[in-house]
């Protein structure tokens, strides 16, 4: 679904992200955690096609990012960090355009966004402008945009920033039953405990260069440390460098 | 000091940085260019003020009541940009948050955002008046002291219409939100400039220049001779500038001493009532900004189906329509652009072709291959407030364009095809109007045409192209992007496409025209070969700029990311 060959990515002469190869299957929840300024969200952003890297190939489900970017983006759901919208619409009027973009026809339109803006809690907002709403509100209403097409692949920078307690509890079982559809969630973040609950693997990347990957038994391994949780790994491999 | 430590980040970000000789090059471009402006507002004022004093009796106060005018003229501008650059600086301003929070009193943000916001509305103001003003000491050969007091007085007027406006501002926006009363300032300013500006010009100030109404002159001699507002500041400014031209230092210094204690008791009032309602009034301004607002489509909703479903087309149509019109600073401009073709038509119907000593057939049709650069200069003010602030206008959310299945080019290309169709149709109602009006030849409005029909998509293919390779998606105001270096890049490019156009076209309309008025000459093969071989590269010139232009935008646009 999504397969990172010797992908890299300078600014200037500053190298963010250093050839990374990365194979993710379909039904996997994929997390990608890291210190700050690691490249995390570089990777996130070449992935959904927002950024280009400087070498390197991408390929979701297939379709090459560089050669097929229309084919490979109608196949992504991009959650960025964080969430810049057309402030002058409405929450239903933003869906209407996503789906207008992504080519979802009306009437499958309507009824995806009334379910989405149902399920996170925003069916009472709907016809309000978005400049009106919260951080987490905005947060939810990107997600519901994300999902509307119904992506294969779901990438998501930070999926927790802004979010209720509520809204978190949601968002884990969302991730949890898309794979369980067959869909792949590739996410980055900083919180280790969401990691650890719901990613079947996990890449760990410190300086722009992937340190770890595995399931946290086989990060336990490369960090030579046993039953440890994924903090205890995380800071070994990490500081180690 | 908290107040200067306050104000760094905003003079630390203008110093230029080591190796970014780009931003130096833009910088002294820039530079070049307002020095350029600067000597021409200089030059013109001498010459009007050399060309006045020819006039024996009213010489002297035609060029004191052109001063009064200035002063006032000056004193509007500043009160209005004042109250929008309070708004910003103080309630609006995306960095007032991180400010807050700041170990500081909210006195001394008051008070570093005070001179920050003067300092903006006031900066450009001072620079093109001073030349101005200059010209008046050089013309009225004034003393050292005249230039000293200018400088003195026009700081004091910025003073007391930045003091001023504060006050208003620090009331309003307890009656009304900041953003709202910004919005509901801006359309009034607008509506107030358009009033103005069509009054004027419908009373037809021409006519104090022609002889024959020799009799309204002298009643205009008379008005000239009356006082202006005694408590106007701008009156202060103007009577203390008036008494140092001639060398009239003792009332001079009163003037400015009405000015400077009038800017002192707002400026401490300013600072008594801000320590009382400045942090009540940006607590307000936070919790106004996320009032729920409930909309229904309404009218926009019927435009939804005129499109097929589902389409890239439709979604963008919509979407930029619907952002276009819920926001006031956006539609408000259209109001502008109604009045300016409005002046624009009037004043071919006011012209006074009978009156001038060349054969009128020849002269209607020069005016109406003339009048094609005024409307492209019309379009190319246009396309710098429209087209090119659109790509930076996505501003933050344009992550949802990069990351949907849609490439950049083709965005940028429906981008174009919206906007195309009105400012094609603008464009072609400034030159067919006026060709009718001007009563020119068929052949002449054939020519207009097709020159219309080529240059309008060429001025916004290099507007949106050039917006989208200067596009800076964190400016807080889009509609400033073209102030930028990026802008200057497109006024220029446009003025010179323009310039090109014309003079291409020049030699054959010329040839033609004789042909046609002198009937004896007529034309020869090589001379339609001519007329053809221009109109063609008129033609390829164009489709050339707007395909560059285009490219150009979209390479930056992809590469930028």
């Amino acid at each position: 679904m999504i397969e990172l060959q010797d992908v890299r990515k300078c600014f200037g002469s500053q190298t963010a992200v250093d050839r990374l190869n990365l194979n993710v299957k379909p039904g996997e929840v994929f997390g990608f955690i890291g210190p700050n300024g690691a490249g995390k969200t570089t990777t996130i952003r070449m992935i959904a096609g927002v950024l280009m890297p400087t070498e390197g190939r991408i390929h979701i489900c297939g379709w090459d990012m560089a050669e097929d970017p229309i084919e490979a983006k109608r196949r992504i759901g991009f959650i960025p960090d964080r969430p810049y919208l057309y402030e002058k619409l409405t929450a239903t009027e933003l869906l209407q355009f996503i789906a207008d973009i992504y080519g979802v026809d009306a009437a499958t339109g309507r009824r995806r966004a009334g379910e989405l803006l149902e399920r996170f809690r925003l069916s009472t907002r709907a016809t309000d402008r978005i400049e009106a709403f919260s951080h987490g509100m905005k947060q939810r209403l990107v997600m519901c945009a994300a999902l509307l097409h119904d992506p294969d692949v779901i990438v998501v920078d930070e999926p927790m920033v802004g979010l209720d307690p509520q809204g978190i509890r949601m968002v884990r079982d969302l991730f949890r039953s898309l794979a369980e559809d067959g869909k792949t969630v590739f996410l980055s973040t900083h919180t280790l405990q969401l990691a650890e609950d719901i990613c079947h693997r996990i890449g760990i990347i410190h300086r722009g260069r992937l340190l770890a990957i595995g399931t946290l038994n086989e990060l336990e391994r490369t960090a030579g440390v046993s039953e440890a949780d994924l903090e205890r790994v995380f800071f070994q491999l990490t500081e180690s460098q | 000091m908290v107040i200067l430590k306050l104000l760094s980040p905003r003079w630390l970000g203008m110093v230029p940085k080591s190796g970014d000789i780009r931003s130096r090059m833009r910088a002294i471009a820039l530079f070049l260019l307002g020095i350029g402006f600067i000597v021409g507002c200089h030059w013109i004022t001498i010459r009007v003020l050399r060309h006045f004093q020819q006039a024996q009796d009213i010489g002297n106060l035609l060029a004191y009541k052109l001063l009064s005018i200035l002063m006032i003229t000056c004193f509007s501008l500043l009160l209005f940009s004042s109250v929008l650059s309070a708004l910003t600086k103080l309630f609006l301003s995306r960095d007032l948050e991180l400010v807050h929070s700041l170990p500081v009193l909210s006195e001394s943000v008051f008070q570093a955002r005070w001179f920050e916001s003067a300092f903006d509305a006031s900066w450009m103001v001072v620079v093109f008046t001073v030349p101005v003003l200059v010209a008046y000491g050089r013309v009225f050969q004034a003393g050292m002291a005249f230039y000293g007091l200018m400088i003195i007085d026009m700081i004091g007027l910025c003073a007391v219409a930045a003091a001023l406006t504060v006050l208003l501002v620090l009331v309003g926006v307890l009656a009304i939100p900041a953003s709202r009363l910004h919005s509901l300032v801006l359309l009034l300013g607008i509506a107030a400039f358009v009033g103005l500006y069509v009054a004027f010009r419908l009373s037809r100030p021409e006519r104090l220049a022609d002889p024959e109404t020799f009799s309204s002159v002298l009643v205009y001699v008379e008005h000239l001779r009356g006082a202006d507002a005694p408590y106007l500041p701008s009156s202060w400014c103007t009577e203390g500038l008036k008494a140092a031209l001639g060398n009239r230092l003792a009332p001079a210094l009163i003037e400015t001493g009405k000015l400077w204690s009038f800017a002192g008791f707002l400026m401490g009032l300013g600072r008594i009532v801000a320590g009382k309602l400045y942090f009540i009034g940006y607590s307000r301004s936070r919790a106004a900004a996320v009032s729920a607002v409930q909309v229904s489509g309404g009218a926009l909703n019927g435009l939804y189906d005129l499109f097929p479903k589902p389409s890239v087309l439709r979604g963008l149509f919509v979407k930029e329509w619907r952002c276009f019109f819920r926001d006031p600073s956006q539609w408000s401009q259209l109001i502008l652009i109604v009045a300016l073709v409005v002046v624009y038509m009037y004043n071919y119907t006011a012209l006074p072709l009978n009156k001038v000593p060349v054969r009128t057939e020849y002269l209607q049709n020069l005016l109406a291959f003339l009048n094609m650069a005024l409307a492209g200069f019309v379009l190319t003010a246009l396309c710098g407030r429209f087209a090119y602030p659109t790509v930076s206008g996505e501003g933050r959310a344009f992550w949802i364009v990069r990351s949907a299945p849609c490439s950049i080019r083709r965005w940028l290309w429906m981008k174009f095809w919206m906007m195309l169709i009105p400012f094609w149709v603008l464009g072609l109602v400034l030159v067919v109007s006026c060709n009718i009006k001007l009563a020119a030849g068929t052949w002449m409005m054939g020519i207009s045409v097709f020159t219309m029909t080529m240059v309008t998509p060429a001025i916004l293919g290099l507007g949106l192209g050039l917006g989208a390779a200067f596009a800076d998606f964190n400016i807080e105001n889009a509609n400033q992007a073209v102030t930028g270096y990026g802008g200057m890049v497109f006024m220029i490019g446009s003025a010179g496409l323009i310039g090109l156009v014309l003079v291409i076209e020049a030699g054959p309309v010329h040839r033609y025209l004789v042909s046609e008025i002198y009937r004896h000459r007529h034309l020869t093969m090589w001379n339609w070969i001519g007329l053809g071989l221009s109109l063609t590269t008129v033609a390829g010139m164009c489709i050339g700029t707007l395909i560059g232009a285009m490219r150009y935008g979209e390479r930056r646009l992809v590469h930028s990311g």
